[in-house]
């Protein structure tokens, strides 16, 4: 599968919190060598706000039904999971932290929006269906071999695990779309 | 998980409020006849999968589908027999028809269940 530029940005940013946390901090650091709930909270927030805003992207610009259900269930779902994080959130006193990551992550989503909002049709449709394959795979991947181990409060941790069942189901479903569209 | 908790039983009640069409669920009244009074089972949906599959399910019996999370699922038959929404905090009934039917979420195709009825 071709992967895109966005793939490649994203993978590089959660890489980079990767191999900080497999670094041993250095005595005189000032980067936090490890990631705490409040930037895990952000980054896992930030993800979802990212593929609610390309799914109101593509709802504005696709005439395809399937493209537009998918969309649909896109916004949907990951606004539900982002309010119950909020609501976490606040019950825990936590205040979600903004950091490289979440940069990274809404700098290459933000490239990814121009790139698509230049293209219509089938040309469209396709795009939007393999770049939100490759976004839900990276998410996962990151969620699972990041965020999840990471997590230290254990709602937040159940939470990202419910997270990441959902962005299974998502990918597979992303995947089927992108086949339908062949 | 106190705070969600109630957010579910608030859902629940709200959704026991609105969908008037179903009524709570009651055991069958204890009439004895010839035949078995319809039973109803109760499959719960939550964090991204179906609850276990009732047993002993016969054609004929009430099954309430229960969505106590916070996305929107459906309990689709993979051949048709039915499909029904389920809002979060909502519940729908079905009348069970006798087959093995392979369940799935239109949306999350990776929720699957076999539901079992004689
Ligand atoms: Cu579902």
């Amino acid at each position: 599968m071709k992967k895109s530029l966005f793939a490649l940005a994203i993978a590089l940013a959660f890489g980079t919190v990767a191999s900080v946390q497999a670094q041993p901090a250095p005595a005189a650091a000032t980067a936090p060598a490890t990631i705490d709930d409040a930037q895990i909270a952000h980054i896992a927030y930030t993800a979802g706000q990212i593929d609610v805003t390309a799914a109101k992207q593509a709802l504005k610009k696709s005439h395809n039904k399937a493209v537009l259900a998918f969309a649909e269930e896109m916004a949907r779902d990951h606004a539900a999971v982002n309010e119950q994080a909020l609501a976490l959130c606040k019950k825990l006193g936590v205040t979600p932290a903004d950091n490289p990551t979440s940069q990274a992550l809404a700098k290459a989503a933000a490239a990814e929006q121009v790139k698509l909002a230049a293209l219509s049709g089938d040309a469209y449709d396709k795009a939007y269906a393999a770049n939100e394959v490759a976004f839900h795979q990276t998410v996962n991947q990151a969620l699972s071999g990041t965020l999840i181990p990471s997590a230290r409060n254990e709602e937040l941790k159940s939470l990202l695990e419910t997270g990441l069942k959902l962005f299974e189901s998502h990918q597979m479903h992303a995947e089927h779309l992108a086949q339908s569209l062949k | 998980m106190r705070c969600t908790m109630m957010v579910f039983a608030s859902l629940l009640a709200m959704s026991g409020w609105a969908v008037a069409a179903t009524p709570p669920t009651k055991a069958p009244a204890a009439v004895k006849a010839a035949t078995p009074a319809p039973q109803v089972h109760v499959i719960v949906v939550d964090t991204m999968q179906y609850g276990p599959m009732p047993t002993g399910v016969r054609a004929g019996d009430i099954i309430e589908w229960v969505n106590r999370g916070i996305l929107e699922h459906t309990a689709t038959a993979r051949d048709g027999r039915f499909d029904l929404d389920l809002k979060p905090g909502a519940s729908a009934r079905m009348k069970a028809t006798a087959g093995t039917v392979e369940v799935y979420c239109k949306f999350h195709p990776t929720m699957v269940a076999t539901l079992v009825v004689k």
